[in-house]
């Protein structure tokens, strides 16, 4: 197997079926809804313009491309509709490194030669994203090939395997043809895309906000950086933009909507669904920077009645996120606050035993309007993980959890 | 006392919620360099380069104007975007010529440095080293932001000039006419003055600084909608600046060429010129002016250069990175730094001279900028609609061929001279 670097492809010789020279590779290209790796075409310069080569047709790559066709049947065209230009579109371009999580510049293309009864096959072996591409790029045609190629054996690659790297595209329409998707990319942590979104130029991020699902939307959404965040979603349609808030955490969906321009607000509101619709008003209601308006409206609450049976029961009815339900609170028939079980002394505990019996003493809470800076000093104090949000009626309304805390303090280091 | 400085805090960063990167810029650009050039200018000349600052201002505005478009346009950098567009080689020889442009003007910044501080007696041997650590802690420590805001609040100093332009009594109606009505053309025979044509014309117009604006646009976030207050910021910025400026040359035609000190060679006697406003206390305004500059000027220098090389050329940046993870990023920094603050400490250097001779080199360098800027801001397929318009490319074109005139003209003087 043999390796070719695409910048040495590049401006190869091309043969006719004669022998005689007829013009130099132009372009490589990948008609992806084939294949994602295997060079379909060359685009070659000839003397009467560009004509596309089909690599099918390519009967050697030794020493200059050769070919059983000749070049009056190749076809006129620059190949770009439905297909990935390696030059055009890879080379120095910003891609996605799945594997390294992270936005890497594109030096060179690694492209491995395989045989298939006695023709060439060309697939796309890894992206060069180190020094040796920029060495080979930077001295080509200046240093001699012989003494070129021996500097390089003396560098140690950096490239990642093509089958880890996820292209960026801003064109829609382009995105569909060329079956550009980010499935790799949503494999990873929120976090993690989130530094990656943030690297990225404004036109890209929305690009790939466009493509990811709403769920890993969401959850990437909620770990970038606020300026970021609101220029991602003042970006987006107003139903696209409903669709990933309504996946995202009500608190922090709320701190983003907060932040729009109220006209934004609510176009976004009108395409939400009416259940979330009513949920999010109602915490944008509440001042920002109170007890309030960090909490999470989605608690586990269970009648002050019940035993560890119903608390797991309703534990696994539960929809909202996992960071809420380290404590299970217990409520009257009111709703009025009356205890709070850890999840650990549930676990622990025989299924038959009444809740009332596992309740953590003294019960901390706080009122709806408490200042942001007073409720970080309750978790100080007391250690806790959650804390219980009461309204006038001592009505349980929401949940703090200390992830909202820990994002509150570090946003006024 | 702390709730004075409250009061205060509160009030300045009301005018940086207004003011933009545009402003910003365009005061970094009345750094060392600046000053010195502007003061040597008038000293040398008089009135005889004030006839440049309004092409100059114009020119300012276009090629200013162009780098905030395309950052709020594309959202990258321009080096980004001169790799995406012309490759790496390209590139690569792009950024050499813009580290050791960038060189002599971090040196520019450690010879103010040298310069203020020696008015008050303190020696380069130690003041050097020590600002030298402060710059690179700067931004190691994270503390970039913060202290960014300070240096710009400090540099309103510059509105003295303006105060002592005034004061000193200047020839109105010739400065007016000079700013209009260029010099008899025998002038532009001089080899001396059109070297200093060029150094006026590299200081205010420095390529780093499309480097720098478009960079600060796009980390800012202003995008195509937010666009037209860019606009406005960029301007009023660049009127500033030269304001400034053609301030610093009258101020100094009016005191040290009309006293006969053609020759600025120290900091000292370029601080005469606000003699008029603050009389024996002039040098210490001006000191504190140009040291407040210097410093401001040095620790963004080498850190908007670090970040272009990086960028175009795939290294990981950025000030949140730690060492490890950016070693290029971080070295380059450093090295830049160190090596600048090292050419100051050489005895003798004639700082004055050294730093004259680095802005003539930025404006030598700057006309092969401009040619990648309006290549790229005229490709629809960078700018879509926002592409070039007609007036702009013929005002920005003029001004790199006029460069290059210069640059002809003056290496033409050195032959037959």
């Amino acid at each position: 197997m043999t390796t070719f670097a695409l910048t040495e492809l590049l401006g190869a010789p091309v043969f006719d079926t004669g022998g005689s020279r007829c013009g130099r590779v132009r372009e490589l290209g990948l008609i992806p809804q084939e294949d994602r790796a295997r060079i379909a075409v060359l685009i070659v310069k000839t003397g009467s313009g560009n004509r596309i080569l089909p690599f099918g047709s390519v009967t050697s790559m030794e020493s200059g491309i050769r070919t059983d066709i000749p070049v009056a049947n190749w076809a006129r065209g620059d190949g770009s509709e439905g297909m990935l230009l390696l030059e055009r579109d890879l080379l120095d371009q910003q891609v996605i490194d799945v594997f390294g999580r992270k936005v890497v510049r594109v030096n060179d293309l690694d492209l491995q030669q395989e045989s298939s009864g006695n023709r060439p096959v060309l697939r796309v072996g890894s992206v060069d994203v180190g020094p040796r591409g920029a060495v080979r790029r930077l001295l080509k045609g200046v240093v001699p090939l012989l003494a070129l190629r021996a500097l390089l054996r003396q560098i140690p690659p950096r490239s990642i395997p093509w089958d880890f790297v996820d292209l960026i595209e801003t064109d829609p329409a382009r995105r569909v043809k060329l079956k550009i998707s980010h499935d790799r990319l949503a494999k990873l942590h929120p976090a993690d895309i989130a530094d990656i979104v943030e690297d990225l130029a404004p036109d890209e991020r929305e690009a790939v906000f466009e493509t990811l699902n709403e769920e890993v939307a969401a959850g990437a959404l909620e770990e970038v950086d606020p300026k970021v965040q609101k220029a991602i979603v003042e970006s987006l349609d107003s139903d696209r933009a409903a669709d990933i808030v309504e996946e995202m955490e009500p608190d922090a969906a709320a701190d983003l909507l907060a932040d729009l321009p109220e006209e934004r607000t609510s176009e976004i509101l009108l395409e939400m669904q009416p259940q979330e619709r009513k949920e999010m008003v109602e915490l944008l209601e509440f001042k920002e920077n109170t007890a309030a308006g960090r909490m999470n409206p989605e608690y586990l609450a269970v009648h002050v009645a019940g035993s560890v049976h119903d608390a797991v029961e309703a534990l696994r009815h539960f929809e909202g996120g996992v960071e809420t339900v380290s404590t299970v609170y217990l409520v009257d028939s009111h709703g009025t606050l009356a205890g709070a079980v850890p999840l650990a002394k549930l676990v622990l505990a025989k299924p038959d035993t009444p809740l009332l019996s596992l309740t953590q003493e003294p019960l901390i809470s706080t009122h709806a309007g408490a200042r942001e800076k007073e409720v970080a000093e309750l978790f100080d104090k007391y250690n806790l993980m959650t804390l219980p949000v009461v309204d006038d009626n001592k009505k349980l309304t929401g949940v703090i959890t200390s992830d909202d805390i820990i994002s509150l303090l570090r946003a006024n280091l | 006392m702390a709730k004075f400085w409250k009061r205060w805090k509160v009030r300045i960063l009301l005018f940086f919620a207004v003011v933009g990167p545009g402003f910003i810029t365009a005061n970094v650009d009345n750094d060392a360099g600046g000053i010195w050039t502007y003061s040597a200018a008038g000293a040398q000349f008089g009135h005889m380069l004030l006839w440049t600052m309004i092409p100059i201002t114009v020119a300012l505005i276009v090629v200013q104007e162009i780098c905030a478009r395309m950052g709020a346009v594309t959202g990258k950098g321009l080096s980004d975007l001169i790799r995406e567009e012309f490759g790496f080689r390209i590139t690569f020889l792009m950024m050499i010529g813009l580290v050791i442009v960038n060189f002599g003007n971090v040196v520019t910044e450690f010879a103010g440095i040298a310069g203020s501080l020696e008015l008050f007696g303190l020696n380069k041997y130690y003041t050097v080293p020590v600002c030298a650590v402060i710059v690179w802690l700067i931004v190691v420590r994270g503390q970039y932001k913060t202290v960014e805001k300070v240096f710009l609040a400090a540099s309103f100093f510059y509105l003295t000039y303006i105060v002592a332009g005034f004061l000193a009594k200047p020839a109105w109606l010739e400065a007016l006419e000079a700013t209009v009505v260029p010099p008899h053309k025998e002038m532009f025979l001089r080899q001396d003055y059109l070297y200093m044509v060029i150094g006026v014309v590299g200081t205010t117009i420095a390529p780093w600084m499309q480097f720098y604006l478009q960079a600060s646009v796009v980390e800012k976030g202003v995008t195509r909608r937010q666009y037209k207050a860019s606009q406005l910021d960029v301007i009023a910025g660049c009127i500033f600046t030269d304001t400034v400026a053609w301030f610093i040359i009258v101020a100094c035609a009016s005191t040290l060429y009309v006293h006969g000190y053609h020759n600025i060679t120290s900091a000292k006697e370029a601080a005469e010129a606000l003699q008029p406003l603050a009389e024996k206390y002039a040098y210490i305004l001006f000191a504190v002016g140009l040291f407040n500059a210097s410093l401001f000027a040095a620790s963004i220098l080498p850190l908007s250069t670090a970040y272009a090389v990086c960028e175009g050329l795939g290294f990981e940046s950025g000030v949140g990175k730690k060492f490890g993870e950016a070693p290029v990023f971080y070295w380059l920094y450093t090295i830049l730094i160190v090596a600048g603050a090292g050419v100051i400490l050489m005895p003798n250097i004639p700082l004055v001279k050294i730093s004259i001779l680095s802005q003539v080199i930025n404006g030598v360098v700057l006309p092969f900028v401009l040619v990648f800027m309006l290549l790229l801001v005229n490709k629809p397929t960078v700018m879509g609609e926002y592409v070039n318009s007609r007036l702009y490319n013929v005002v920005a074109w003029a001004t790199t061929v006029i460069m290059v005139g210069l640059t002809l003209a003056w290496f033409w003087t050195l032959r037959s001279g």
